[in-house]
Order: structure tokens, then sequence, then C-alpha cells
């Protein structure tokens, strides 16, 4: 378990340089597009890349801060009050105790799927999500085991390495769509008022456009990669070991799968959901490799081996 | 000649580095584990705290309607008086299984009085108790796991050594002593 924790700081650190990285990239890419229109004298490459450098890093800061306030954002999540619903304040708050966790903020969505998620940047600013759906259908041990589940992710950093996904990730796919665009009626638009000159650039440019046209699916490949399913076999058994009782998690995962969709996920927060947010029957559709969840049978498999069966 | 000296030493010496090394993470490790073992009894302490100050609450209520079961309120008084002047790990389990014990009793009492179990502040207060009696166990569980991890820790090799030279003593489980929960359920109609 601390191995996978330094393995999450390690993927964060490396997220965040690689995002620095291409930031200044396109920052320099976009000044020497402008050296290349209004003559070499003017040094805007050098420029724009420094600017580009500067922005990219505030931008990582804040994102390490305001990651978890975005995620909430724009899955439409709202604070839940303890006068609201009591019950889920003592299960969360029992939970937490048993985790050695302090006590995490609580949110809603107002969907009828059944879903949760949880985010924030370290166990002291952890905020677990639930849809109605789910508090309204599960009884006290399945949910136990969904509360379960999300603690580990909070305890397990996976929480912070999936909200700077989100952002920074996401932040990288509209760029590189902008660029894509620009380039796309700036190129049509130079031809027009230059009819020569400039042959090699031009091929250059169409070469860039060509590479940002194939960083959206990498850039899906990179969540994928960094997500490994095997977070969500990890926050399982974690998540048994808090509330003694997986078949909890285990009947609950069962409900879960036969309706879990939220409408307000998208693909960039898909991965943060207990279970595949377009629901179990969109992911067979698609290669089972390059989803972000496991198998929902197979969860179920592994927890009842861990519960001998029992409560099943 | 010289040069052989040298490396002689430089190895000697980085070898004593890296036992020095691995002596430190070794025992800050068994420092950390025992600050989580104490802090994690912070945390059932904070739970029973709770508990104290919801119990003469509870008996004045009680008392309102049930005036002549004075035993069962008393016994209920003390043992939180017990549980509140506990020293000991064992001790304070003790006299905390006494507690759930008697307010047990006191809740079965209940089933006797219609009144009293119709009024809302007593509803109130079981929902409460309940909830701290739950917390309560989970953070017994979070205690055991931890006092588990720094025993294991201290009694294994090579930390045993430390332990034995820096006078580590392994911890008291929070057991629960109450004989009915060992026991099997009598049921009687």
């Amino acid at each position: 378990m601390y191995e996978h924790i330094s393995k999450n700081r390690a993927k964060t650190v490396f997220i965040i340089i690689g995002f620095v990285i291409f930031i200044t990239m396109v920052g320099f890419a976009l000044g020497f597009y402008l050296d290349y229109r209004y003559g070499m004298s003017s040094n805007y490459s050098i420029l724009f890349m420094v600017f580009a450098l500067i922005i990219a890093i505030i931008m990582s800061f804040s994102s390490y801060y305001y990651s978890d306030k975005i995620v909430l954002g724009i899955t439409g999540a709202k604070p839940v009050s303890r006068e609201e619903n009591p019950r889920i304040y003592y299960m969360v708050e029992g939970l937490s105790i048993a985790a050695g966790l302090p006590m995490p903020g609580i949110y809603m969505i107002e969907d009828n799927g059944m879903n949760a998620f949880a985010t924030g940047r370290n166990p002291e600013h952890g905020v677990i999500v639930f849809t109605r759906g789910l508090l309204d259908n599960l009884n006290d041990q399945e949910l136990g085991g969904v509360i379960s589940h999300e603690l580990s992710h909070i305890k397990n950093y996976d929480i912070l390495l999936g909200a700077i996904i989100v952002v920074l990730v996401g932040m990288i796919a509209i760029i590189s769509n902008i660029i894509l665009r620009s380039f796309i009626f700036g190129g049509g638009r130079r031809r027009t008022s230059r009819s020569s000159g400039g042959g090699i650039l031009s091929i250059i440019f169409l070469v860039l456009g060509l590479a940002l046209l194939i960083l959206s699916p990498i850039i899906a490949t990179i969540i994928r990669m960094a997500i490994s399913r095997n977070r969500e076999f990890l926050a399982d058994s974690t998540g048994a070991m808090i509330s003694r009782y997986p078949a909890g998690l285990a009947n609950a995962l069962k409900k879960i799968s036969q309706h879990s969709q939220v409408k307000t996920a998208s693909n960039a927060t898909a991965h943060l959901f207990i279970e595949n947010p377009f629901g179990s029957k969109a992911k067979a559709a698609f290669s089972n490799i390059f989803s972000t969840h496991p198998p929902v049978e197979e969860r179920i498999k592994r927890l009842e081996r861990m519960s001998l069966g029992v409560g099943i | 000649m010289a040069v052989g000296v040298i490396v002689i030493i430089a190895v000697v010496a980085g070898i004593i580095i890296l036992l020095i090394l691995i002596s430190a993470g070794l025992y800050n490790s068994i420092i950390s584990l025992r600050n989580k073992v104490d802090n994690s009894w912070h945390q059932i302490d904070v739970q029973l705290r709770k508990r104290y100050d919801l119990i003469p609450n509870l008996v004045e209520t009680v008392r309102g309607y049930a005036e002549h079961e004075r035993e069962t309120l008393e016994k209920v008084i003390n043992a939180r008086k017990m549980g509140i002047d506990a020293k000991t790990v064992k001790d304070q389990s003790e006299a905390e299984n006494m507690i759930t014990g008697t307010l047990k009793s006191l809740f079965a009492l209940s089933e006797n009085y219609p009144n009293l179990k119709a009024d809302q502040h007593f509803l109130r207060l079981m929902e409460q108790l309940n909830g701290i009696e739950s917390n309560i166990a989970y953070a017994r569980q979070f205690y055991n796991d931890m006092v588990m991890r720094f025993n294991t820790r201290i009694q294994t090799f090579p930390g045993n050594i430390f332990a034995r030279m820096f006078g580590f003593n392994s911890r008291d489980y929070f057991e629960i002593e109450e004989a009915e929960a060992r026991g099997p359920v009598k049921v009687s109609f």
C-alpha cells in the first residue's frame, strides 16, 4: 500500500512535468510561427516560451490547490448537511475513524444513477461524492462497503492523481484543440496572402498539426495508463479491511452495475467513479483493455473470495 | 599499498554509514508507529468523552419517567465514574464494557415505560448514543490494528533488539471482556 502511495506521488509529479513541458513547447511553437510570419528579427519564440513556462507553472500550482473544486464543479456535486442526511454522516464518521482518516466532506449529485467518487488533494481535504440514487437504494451494509472503498482512495492518494489528471489533461485537450483549429484557419489565410516562400516551414506546421491531431488519443491512453485498473482492486480490498465486511461492497457493486449512469460524468471524469458512469453495458462495446474500470464481475469475484461467501 | 588501505577504510566506513542509516530508519518507524497507537487511543478517548457527556442527560430523562428504577440508574452512573477515573488501557476497556452493559439494561428497562419510549428527547439521546457506540467500535478496531502493527514491529527481528535497547513495551489491546459478548446468546420466552 505504501508502495502504491509513492507510485501515485511519482505519477502526479510526472504528469505535472509533462504538462509544463507540453505548454512550454506550445508557447515556443506559437512564437516560432509568429517569428515566421513577421520576420525572424522579432524574438517571439523565446518570449512566448518563457511566458508559456510561467503560465504552465502557475496552472500546475493552482491545479494542485483547486482541482478538487473544479471536479466538484463540473460534476455538479453539492454539499450535504448533517441535518439533511444524518444517516450518511453517521456512517462516514464511523468508517473514517476505522480508517484512521479525518472526516471527509460529503457531497451529493442529484442523479438517480448509482455511483460515487472521492476527490481532494490530501486526506485533510478529502471529499466523498454520492449520487442520490446510491443513497436511496443501498442498505447500510452496502453503503458501508462503498464508503470504505472511497475512503481507501483517499488513504492511497488516488484522489490527488485523479483530480490533477482531470484538470491538466483536460486542459491539454482543450489547448491542442484550439491550436489545431488555428493552424487550419491560419494556414488557409497564409496560402491566399502569400503565394510563395517558406515551403519547408509550411511542411513543419503541417507535421505539427498532424502531431497534435494524434495527441488526443495519446492523452486518453495516458489517462488509462496512469490510472491503472489495479487501483480499483486495491481500493476494494483496502475498503474491505476498513469495513471488515467484503460482502457489503460486493452486493453494492451488483446493484450499482445495474444502474451506474451519471449524466454529469464525462470522459475527463469517468476514471474517478467507483463504477463506469456510462453504464456497464456501454463498456461492453469497447475493448476491455482500454476501459478505466475492471469488469465488475471480476471485482465481485475477488470480494467474494475475501469473504469466503459469507453474507452474499 | 596506500590505495588498498584507503579502499578498505572507505568500504568499512560505507558499511558503518549504511548500518546507521538502516537503524535510524527502523528506529523512526517504531516511533512513528508508537505515535499512531497513541493517536488512535486518543480517537477512542474523544468518542468516550462524548458518551460521558450524554449519560447524565440520559439518566435524568429516564429518572423523570422511572423514578423507582434507582438501582439500574446508579449502576450506569457508577460505570461512567469508573470510566472517567480509569488510568490504564485495561481499566478503561473494562469500564467501557461495563458502561455498554449497563446502558443496555437501561434501554431494556425503557421497554416497560411506553411514555419514556415516546419521549422525543429520549429518542434523540438513544440515536446519538447508538452512533457513538458504533464510532467507539470503529475507533477500537483502528486502535487494535495499530497496536498489532506496533507489537509486531517490536517483537520481530530486528525490531526486538531496538525494543530492548530503548525500552519499548508491547501495548494492550482494547478487548471486549463482557461475558455476554463472548458466550452464546441466550434466548428466553
